[in-house]
């Protein structure tokens, strides 16, 4: 019995050493199974089919498949913390979303987008005032000029305390120097419908989000907070053009646990990219109103170091620091 | 109505292929409907991306048919089981499984079928006929009317609570206590969370239904493996008897109308339709005592409401591109992606395509009647496994389902303790169904409330004498004070 026990025990720490033998050689033919992206949010949702999108088109440059693993919950939380944990071999890529900047701040997670490694951001949608159609202003001075005679008259829905959409009426509102009241809807979708239904009287959403509306001749948008006009929205100003200096927008970006090998990062954003610019990739974005928009590792992280410290400051004046 | 492109579109949709794909779609449906932890949510959102290559016809007819059959296939297992599949089927186990547990599963099953045709039918058809109408009502409603709303369903507790409303409404308040934990819907503060980020949105609605019914009944079960005999069932034919129909053709009507309307509300979804309903057709009983015990009334108000609702739901996400529920939200994301933007512009624009969706909602509806009858007898063959073998697959199904709705195992710890707490209320003749309400309606009630206080400047008159608010709230007022003093008679 002992004896067959120590046979067996020889035996697996052989296997185990081969296996690791094994997996240094894969690191040279990186990679060599199947890749498993994480999606912090919901199947059906704005990240998720950006993600599925992405992944259909990047397989055939990876040489291998791509599952996706929809770990939800806790405003993005558990998906992000899933992804720092994860086994730094480049097999889990994470698609981390704006709330990476906003979940530390509220002392929500233990850890900050430094404790990924960035490979590549992929797209960024700004945000955009939108008003009722018959609203008493038709540029976004008018509204400005409003805003200052009413301070607090005017309601901006948004997709949740601490949302991209929360912070963005808020940034603006401090640039202009107006009082706003924020109301919190459950994602960005109610906060327009109650916009069409003139319950609220603007929305702090993207252009993309309130398209619909905007096509049924409900709603109009002011302005958008990007530095350049946003295709398929070409006849609305940026509010630079307007003169106000805001910029402002929710962002999405591949991510690898720290210390995770050079060539395997390597690997992975070069056949992301590749997978970014294909045509079918390109009309599936545009046809979702998903903005695509490539941002090297080193720049993307330049701009978080600032961003990082802009966000968690606009959180501090909304009460949301803890 | 332009008749002679509706019936275009209806034989665009009666071809072999859209057919195939809406006859697969409803069976793929019932199946992911009946098992506990899959909802037609997540079914929909994992075939939309299979469905861009398809022409515009299959696609949305599979798509249709997912999201009529899953809506019917929650009632299978809280039929056979006492869990229902999907929250929508909560008020179905009430009176359904006592019914299986009489040896009449064949009997429930067969009327859960057919009152979901005429549920889902009706909702069709009002959405075919009524969309532009019924539209507006959605826009009608904003967060002083969702109080509103939510209170007034609150006030079901009651009527789900069995025979002790005391006990009904310390287990309703228990709820909403839980229905508190997670982040605070405008501060964004967690409470009662313990530091834990798996209890930032509180705890996970399927998981906690997991927990209470299923988890619950394989506990009970175990307790009484050697004591109980085993259900025989019989099934004399898959279709409802007449006098059956007979029976409950009111309470179909009246709930597959009441239904449309609350799925056409955003926000508001089948679960709480099917409450309503069931509600309804208890307070228009000649015998409202015996509800619980097996009235096949309970059956048909509750699930032709919660399909009526599917239709319903259709209505705003049509015509006004705003979604009637998270499965709407989806087809509305799959619909952008063919190309076609919901919206008042549709209906100018694109006839033929609105028409397409209606006629493969109507045809969803009848596929679910055909492949839901010839399941039957499949299906009840269920409750007829020796409790040895269906209770370990119960236990080990809930374990997955609990797992994959979040790919995460602390939903499992949170299953097996509601399981827990769930088991001893049944112990002790507590009622559960009212702590699922109130876990349902409790955050409705509490966001909106704020949500419409903040819009009316913290006046809290400007909030409570809106028309529509203060109906709902007059009526659940009075759903409470006359089901108090009814009790107070029969107790006389």
């Amino acid at each position: 019995m002992i004896k067959s026990f120590r046979k067996l025990t020889s035996m697996s720490l052989i296997l185990v050493m081969m296996s690791a033998a094994y997996s240094h050689v894969q690191a040279a033919d990186f990679p060599s199974k199947r890749v498993t992206m994480i999606c912090p949010w919901a199947a059906g949702g704005g990240t998720d089919t950006f993600l599925r999108g992405l992944a259909r088109n990047t397989e055939p440059f990876l040489g291998q498949t791509i599952t996706i693993n929809n770990k939800t919950g806790g405003s993005g939380a558990i998906g992000h913390a899933a992804g720092v944990r994860a086994r730094s071999d480049g097999y889990t890529v994470t698609m981390v979303t704006f709330d990476i900047l906003t979940l530390p701040p509220q002392g929500f997670v233990p850890f900050t987008y430094k404790d990924y490694d960035l490979l590549m951001r992929v797209n960024m949608d700004p945000a955009a005032i939108t008003v009722p159609i018959d609203a008493p202003y038709n540029t976004i001075e008018e509204f400005v000029a409003y805003a200052k005679a009413n301070p607090g008259k005017i309601k901006v829905g948004h997709a949740g305390p601490g949302t991209a959409w929360h912070l963005a009426g808020s940034i603006f509102a401090e640039k202009v120097g107006i009082d706003l009241a924020y109301v919190p809807y459950n994602g960005a979708a109610p906060a327009v419908t109650a916009l069409a239904g003139k319950h609220i009287q603007a929305v702090s959403v993207s252009p993309a989000e309130v398209r619909g509306q905007v096509e049924g001749g409900t709603v109009k948008i002011l302005a958008v907070m990007s530095d350049e006009r946003v295709s398929g929205f070409s006849e609305v100003p940026t509010m630079k053009e307007e003169g106000y200096d805001v910029s402002f927008g929710t962002w999405r970006g591949l991510a690898v646990p720290n210390s995770t090998p050079d060539d395997a990062k390597k690997i992975l954003h070069d056949a992301f990219k590749k997978g970014m610019e294909t045509d079918a990739f390109k009309r599936f974005a545009a046809d979702s109103g998903l903005g695509v928009s490539y941002m090297s590792a080193e720049d993307w992280e330049k701009d978080l170091s600032t961003s990082a410290v802009s966000v968690a400051n606009t959180m501090k004046n909304l009460g949301l620091v803890r | 109505m332009d008749i002679e492109l509706f019936i275009e579109a209806l034989f665009g949709i009666l071809q072999w292929k859209p057919l195939l794909m809406i006859f697969a779609g409803v069976a793929g449906g019932i199946l992911i409907g009946s098992l506990p932890g899959l909802t037609a949510t997540m079914g929909v959102a994992l075939l939309v991306p299979f469905t861009f290559g398809l022409p515009f016809n299959e696609s949305i007819g599979m798509l249709l048919g997912i999201f009529s059959g899953s809506v019917y296939g929650g009632s299978i297992s809280a039929i056979l089981i006492n869990t229902p599949g999907t929250p929508a089927a909560a008020a179905t186990l009430l009176d359904g499984y006592p019914l299986s547990q009489k040896g009449e599963a064949g009997r429930a099953l067969s009327m859960s079928v057919f009152a979901s045709f005429v549920g889902g039918f009706t909702g069709a058809l009002i959405m075919t006929f009524l969309s532009p109408q019924i539209s507006q009502l959605a826009l009608e409603f904003s967060a002083a009317e969702y109080f509103g709303l939510a209170t007034f369903g609150l006030s079901i507790i009651i009527s789900v609570s069995g025979k002790s409303i005391l006990k009904g409404i310390m287990v309703g308040f228990l709820g909403l206590l839980i229905s508190t934990i997670g982040m605070d819907p405008v501060s964004g503060y967690p409470r009662f969370t313990f530091g834990s980020m798996n209890l930032f949105e509180g705890p996970a609605f399927i998981p906690t239904l997991i927990g209470l019914f299923a988890f619950a009944e394989v506990f009970k079960g175990v307790e009484q493996l050697t004591t109980t005999k085993q259900v025989v069932s019989k099934i004399s034919s898959v279709f409802p008897s007449l006098s059956d129909i007979k029976r409950t053709w009111k309470d179909m009507a009246k709930s597959s109308v009441m239904g449309t309307f609350i799925g056409s509300i955003p926000g508001a979804g089948s679960d709480i339709a099917a409450f309503v309903g069931y509600s309804e057709a208890k307070r228009r009983s000649k015998n409202p005592e015996k509800f619980g015990t097996g009235q096949i009334e309970g059956v048909a108000a509750a699930e032709s409401a919660n399909n009526a609702c599917s239709g319903g739901a259709m209505i705003p996400m049509l015509s006004l591109g705003v979604p009637g529920d998270a499965v709407t939200a989806i087809l509305l994301g799959a619909f952008v992606i063919q190309g076609i933007q919901p919206g008042p512009m549709l209906y100018k624009e694109d006839l033929d395509v609105v028409y397409s969706v209606f006629s493969a909602m109507l045809v969803a509806n009848v596929a679910m009647l055909i492949v839901g009858f010839l399941g039957v007898r499949f299906f009840a063959r269920a409750i007829t496994v020796r409790k040895s073998i269906l209770l370990p697959a119960i236990f080990i199904m809930s374990i997955v389902g609990a797992y994959s709705m979040r790919n995460n195992m602390f939903d499992v710890w949170l299953a097996l303790g509601f399981g827990v707490l769930g088991y001893f209320l049944q112990r002790y003749r507590f009622p559960v169904s009212p702590i699922l309400l109130a876990l349902i309606l409790g955050p409705m009630a509490e966001a909106n409330l704020r949500r419409a206080l903040i819009i009316a400047d913290n006046s809290m008159i400007d909030v409570l004498s809106r028309p529509i608010t203060a109906i709902f709230l007059i009526l659940g007022l009075v759903t409470l004070i006359m089901s108090i003093l009814r009790q107070r008679k029969a107790h006389d």
